[in-house]
Parts: structure tokens; C-alpha cells; sequence
């Protein structure tokens, strides 16, 4: 019934609002896709670059709609039985040894190992038999392998799975599910179209400035600014792990907690290992420091000498 | 031709059958979507109405990029189309020349596809002749073509499973005689069963490229093979070198090998000048090697052995390598020439510590290639 109530209330001028009340700051297409996704009911595919914030609408989502959130995360050589269901073995030959001296027949032993109990929900399965509409996030689906992308059309598109020993379970509640993927392999055209696309790039300096903002709320302003601006002129280099808004909000968070109110250049040096994770990527940018920090526009009385 | 629509669902079908022209894939499910979700917006707000339709109808990034261009120059052709109507009454005679080549279509689709077949036969000579031609002779217009029939050659010689088995913790098909053997500490109650599945040759590759100008076209053409393999490989790292080394791969992964070229050289690394193996492959042993080298890794080398550098540091390099990698192949362009004899310097200093000294020169020696991968 909660469900009901909150499905009427969404309308596209308060789905951006619901987000920004629930600590996601977000521009038009993003508020369009979720919005469309959850009136559709279709699932919602988002791409981009790692750490701008795929995963975390769905963490948003499920705050909005007041239900839990089911996680599936992807991995190389994930299979069905390790997203579905599995059978307990160990528990069906441990109940069948026990039962070894009882009087039943084959039929009734058989029936009873093969029952919820001994079934082990996977998130997939979790997901189309829970009690409420839940949302389903299903984590870098780009790492998973192509069969068991094609697996996923079939559940997506039908919302029911078949159990050889029990029959079809068919979704109470259609789940409302996002994607997210890095990129690293092109997702099947079929996977597409069973979704909406939207595509999440690095933020724009004012929008990543709005987030540092509410995120670490103790922050300076000219830090922020200079933060932010940083950030930018750094994402311009090719880098080999170009940093994303989660790293934004370590260093600023490190700032902070340091009671900094401006950037310098040996600030930068000795933090810079909060951003920037690759030691080739942090040579690289230790030798450009300078005139990176002169675009931004933060100079440093020692240069001048 | 675009015509004038005045409703508004003949308005969607028409503007998706003209991104269906630009390329879109889009069929009449997503002009149905299309329509069901204006009727959750204010479609009234032209920005609100673009932004629907773009959530809606786009399915890749690059979609995305073209769609505001696309919307635009729509909605003006159909504005001209306004004003065409009010000048003349020629819009309707247009109609009809539309329709026959459809029906030309269809005609051949039902007589057994006769026009198709020609195409066919076309398309195989042209693979024939390119096939055994030198990739530096290829000409500019049958680059794209070739790059094709690259990538249809790998994704086949990809999907060849070994027929052997190897043990897996998935429910595949049961494995007897490693349950057996696992269940005989419990008196042969079979308590634990063990799974197998075929086995792939899931290798991890790691592929130096040198990259001077002699060898830029060879390598274009391998990497796009290489490339199309990545689902076979656990792993797949790509490095360039001139005079010193760098990691392409997450260029690679964005972004073409003539653009991951193109970025390389935005950061000033020095593409041109000699080319000096010895220190390039040193860096990358101290540098990568203890973390992407072990006996599972096949270390692919494409360079032509002229060598400018220091040839004791190659010899070390070398060994390093062999130690370290299950197999080091060599590419070299120049094996593919009859009379080639490897009496470079380089050559002469690598060859004890190769497994695989194999031509790439065109498609056919990468179909043979691929035995070794």
C-alpha cells in the first residue's frame, strides 16, 4: 500500500526534488531516465565512468520508494545458479540420511528435500519473490560473461524462473531494476533494448561543487571552489584512473578534517595520494603540478621568488 | 521525405522512422514506449518533450551525443514542410516514388534472394584477394574491409572450446571420478559431488607493440584481432614502445588505436626516433612484470628487431621474460618475406629466448596465428 501512495505522488517536477532531499544531487536527463524508468517499469541501464555515482541512484531509489535494495554484483564467471537459487546438497543428503530408517516412500523423501526449505534464494530470485516491490541493482553488468548477460534477458523480460522441481514462480512484484556498467565490454544490443539508457559523465565544476557543498558541509567555500577546480583541469589529462566524484569527497572530506581553508602546492603534493591511485598517474602529474594549479588559478608564493 | 503530421503519435512514428534512417535501431516497440511515456509529462515544454524522447529512444552513448542535433534538424524539416505545403500543393505527388523500391525489395526477397546472392560472391572475392595481401600495401578504401574481415576471423577462431575438462565450483556436469575420490573419506557416501566444465583457453596475454613508424600499420591490424579475442583472454594488457614504454591499455579501451596513438603523443612521448627494444623491455620488467607476468601469461612481441639501443639490457630483458612467461611469442612483419633470414642484432640477441617466431603480414598468417593463442 506504501508503494501505491508513493507511485502517485512522483511526478517529474518532485523526482528531482525526492533526490536532492535523499542526498543526490542531479541534473535533468538524470531526474528524466528515473523518472520514465519508474513510470515505464522499465529497467534503467546506466553507464559511465567509474566513481561519478552509477550505483548510488540506486541506493537513492530504493530511500525514495521507502523499500530495500537487492544487490547483485557481477563478476567474471558468475552463473545462474550463483544469481537464482541453488539447492542446499548438503542439507538434502543429510535430511535424506536421517530419514534412511523411516518407513516413507520414494515419492514423499522426494517431495520434502525438494521444497523451500532446502532452496537457497540467490538475488535474482530474492528479488521476484519479495513482499514488496524492491529494487533490484544489478552491479557492472559488463563483467559478467555474454552467457550470462543473454540468461538475464530472459528473466527481465518475462519477471518469472522456472525451478525444474517445483514449477515457474512468477514475480509477485516486478522489481524496479538499474544497471550499471563501466564500459569495459559493449553490452549486447538485445540488453539494451530491454532498458532505458543513460549515460552519467564526470560533473560539470558547479554541479561538483554543489556536492562537495552538501556532502562535507563543514567545508570551506574557497577550498570548495578550488577543490572543484581542480578536479577539472585534472580530469583533462589522460591519466590511467581518471579520478570520479568519490575521490573528490576524500579530499575534501582530508581538507577539512585538517582544517585547511585554501589549496597550496605542497598541500597538493602530500595529498595527492587521496586522488590519485596509480603511481604512474601521480609521476605524471607531480612533474604538471604547477601549471596544473596556475589553470586553476591557485598560486604559490614560493613560484614567484 | 519527410511529410507533415498533425497528430501527435504520427509525429513520434515518423520521427522514429527518420532516426531509423540515421541509424537508430529502433522498432515499433520503442515508438510505443515513446508514446506511453509522454503521457507521463508535461509535453507541452519543448525541452521536457526532447528530453523524454531522448531517455526513451537512445541506447548508446554516441546515440545520445547525436540526439539533440538530430531532434533539431527534424523538427526544421518538418517546419520547411509546413511552408512547402503553403506555397504549393506538390507534397502529395511525392508519395508514390517512395513506395516501388520497397516493393522492388520485397519482390527479390521472395524469389529466393537473387540479388543477395550476387553480393555474396562479390563480398568472397574480396576477401580472397585481401587475404594474402601485405597490410603496408593495402589501400586506403579497403582498410575498412579489411578491418571487417579481421574481426569476423577472430571472433570464429574465439569460440573454438578445448575438448578437454577442467574442475569448476558451478553446478555443470557432475565429474565421477573426482566425487568418488573426495567422498571415499566419508566410506563412500557420496556426500560432496564435484563439477566439471569444458575448458576454455583462458590465458592472459600481455602485448608489446612497437610503435615506430615502420611497424604502425602491422600493428593497427593486430591489436584490432587481438582486440576482438578479449573475451577468450582472463586478461589483456597492451603496452607501446619506441624509446620507452607505455601502458595503452586503458587508452585502448576508449578510444581506437589510431586515437590512443594520437593521445600518446598529446602527452609528448617521443613516437619518433630509433627504436631502443632493450631499454623498453627493461622498463617493463621492473616496472609490470612481477605483477602481470606469471605461468599463465603469453607475452606477445610484435617488432621488427631493428634495434638502436643496448643489446646486453636486451639479452637480460629477454631472459626475464622466458623465465617468467609461459610462452613469449615474437611477430615479426618482415617473416613473412621469403628470403628473411633473422640476422638483425635484435633478432640474433632474442631468438634463444623465444618459443615463436611467427610472420603477421596479412589476414592469412593471423588465421595460422591463432594456433598458437
Amino acid at each position: 500500500m506504501n508503494n501505491q501512495s508513493s507511485q502517485n505522488q512522483i511526478t517529474l517536477t518532485n523526482i528531482s526534488h525526492l533526490l536532492q532531499q535523499q542526498g543526490y544531487i542531479t541534473d535533468q536527463s538524470v531526474a528524466m531516465s528515473v523518472f520514465l524508468s519508474f513510470q515505464l517499469n522499465k529497467p534503467l541501464l546506466i553507464e559511465g565512468p567509474a566513481g561519478v555515482g552509477k550505483t548510488e541512484i540506486a541506493k537513492v531509489m530504493a530511500r525514495v520508494l521507502e523499500t530495500d535494495l537487492i544487490r547483485l554484483q557481477c563478476y567474471e564467471g558468475l552463473d545462474a545458479s550463483h544469481a537464482l537459487y541453488e539447492w542446499n546438497y548438503h542439507r538434502q543428503l543429510l535430511h535424506l540420511k536421517m530419514l534412511e530408517q523411516e518407513k516413507q516412500s520414494v515419492e514423499e523423501k522426494e517431495k520434502t528435500i525438494f521444497s523451500d526449505t532446502f532452496l537457497m534464494k540467490r538475488p535474482l530470485l530474492q528479488a521476484i519473490t519479495y513482499h514488496q516491490q524492491p529494487v533490484l541493482l544489478i552491479d557492472e553488468v559488463d563483467r559478467s560473461d555474454e552467457e550470462f548477460e543473454s540468461f538475464l534477458l530472459e528473466v527481465l523480460s518475462e519477471w518469472q524462473i522456472t525451478i525444474p522441481e517445483i514449477g515457474t514462480i512468477t514475480a509477485t512484484h516486478i522489481p524496479q531494476v538499474i544497471l550499471t556498467s563501466n564500459r569495459t565490454r559493449e553490452l549486447s544490443e538485445a540488453l539494451r533494448r530491454r532498458c532505458l539508457y543513460l549515460y552519467i559523465d564526470y560533473p560539470d565544476f558547479e554541479k561538483e561543487l554543489n556536492i562537495v557543498r552538501q556532502k562535507v558541509p563543514g567545508i570551506d567555500a574557497r577550498l570548495s571552489q578550488q577543490i572543484c577546480g581542480f578536479m577539472a583541469q585534472l580530469r583533462l589529462l589522460k591519466l590511467e584512473k581518471t579520478p570520479g566524484i568519490a575521490e573528490t569527497l576524500d579530499w575534501a572530506r582530508a581538507l577539512s578534517i585538517l582544517h585547511i581553508d585554501h589549496l597550496d602546492k605542497d598541500m597538493v603534493e602530500q595529498t595527492l595520494g587521496v586522488v590519485l591511485k596509480d603511481w604512474h598517474d601521480t609521476r605524471q602529474v607531480q612533474m604538471s603540478l604547477s601549471q596544473l594549479l596556475e589553470k586553476t588559478g591557485i598560486h604559490s608564493k614560493l613560484d614567484n621568488l | 521525405m519527410i511529410l507533415r503530421q498533425t497528430s501527435l503519435s504520427g509525429n513520434i512514428v515518423q520521427f522514429c522512422r527518420f532516426l531509423r534512417q540515421k541509424g537508430f535501431a529502433l522498432s515499433a516497440e520503442e515508438e510505443a514506449t515513446a508514446l506511453k511515456s509522454l503521457s507521463f509529462i508535461d509535453y507541452q515544454s519543448q525541452p521536457i518533450f526532447q528530453q523524454a524522447l531522448k531517455a526513451v529512444l537512445c541506447r548508446s552513448k554516441s546515440q545520445l551525443d547525436e540526439f539533440d542535433a538530430l531532434f533539431l534538424e527534424y523538427w526544421q524539416e518538418i517546419n520547411q514542410a509546413v511552408d512547402a505545403k503553403v506555397k504549393s500543393k506538390a507534397a502529395p505527388g511525392a508519395k508514390p516514388v517512395t513506395n516501388p523500391p520497397s516493393f522492388q525489395a520485397l519482390k527479390s526477397w521472395l524469389n529466393g534472394n537473387n540479388h543477395q546472392e550476387i553480393e555474396q560472391t562479390a563480398a568472397y572475392s574480396i576477401h580472397q584477394n585481401l587475404s594474402r595481401q601485405d597490410f603496408s600495401r593495402i589501400p586506403a578504401d579497403d582498410i575498412v574491409e579489411m578491418m571487417k574481415i579481421i574481426k569476423a576471423l577472430s571472433r570464429r577462431l574465439a569460440a573454438q572450446a578445448s575438448r578437454r575438462y577442467e574442475k569448476t565450483a558451478k553446478i555443470k556436469q557432475p565429474d565421477l571420478r573426482r566425487t568418488l575420490r573426495k567422498n571415499i573419506r566419508l566410506g563412500g557416501e557420496l556426500m560432496e559431488i564435484a563439477f566439471r566444465q569444458p575448458k576454455c583457453n583462458r590465458l592472459k596475454l600481455v602485448v608489446l607493440c612497437d610503435i615506430s613508424k615502420s611497424m604502425e600499420l602491422y600493428t593497427a591490424f593486430l591489436l584490432q584481432f587481438i582486440y576482438s579475442f578479449g573475451q577468450v583472454f582472463r586478461r589483456l594488457e597492451t603496452f607501446a614502445f619506441s624509446t620507452s614504454l607505455h601502458s595503452i591499455t586503458s587508452l585502448l579501451s576508449h578510444h581506437d588505436f589510431a586515437n590512443a596513438l594520437q593521445a600518446l603523443s598529446v602527452q609528448n612521448f617521443d613516437l619518433q626516433g630509433g627504436t631502443k627494444i632493450g631499454e623498453s623491455l627493461h622498463t617493463f620488467v621492473t616496472d609490470y612484470a612481477a605483477r602481470l607476468l606469471d605461468k599463465r601469461t603469453m607475452v606477445l612481441i610484435l617488432s621488427d628487431g631493428w634495434d638502436t639501443g643496448d643489446i646486453p639490457l636486451l639479452d637480460q630483458s629477454m631472459k626475464v621474460l622466458q623465465e617468467k612467461a609461459k610462452k613469449v611469442i615474437w611477430l615479426n612483419p618482415l617473416a613473412g618475406y621469403a628470403g628473411y633470414r633473422p640476422e638483425v642484432a635484435g633478432m640474433q640477441t632474442v631468438l634463444p629466448y623465444i618459443n615463436v617466431l611467427a610472420p603477421v603480414h596479412n589476414v592469412a598468417s593471423l588465421r595460422k596465428l591463432a594456433k598458437w593463442l
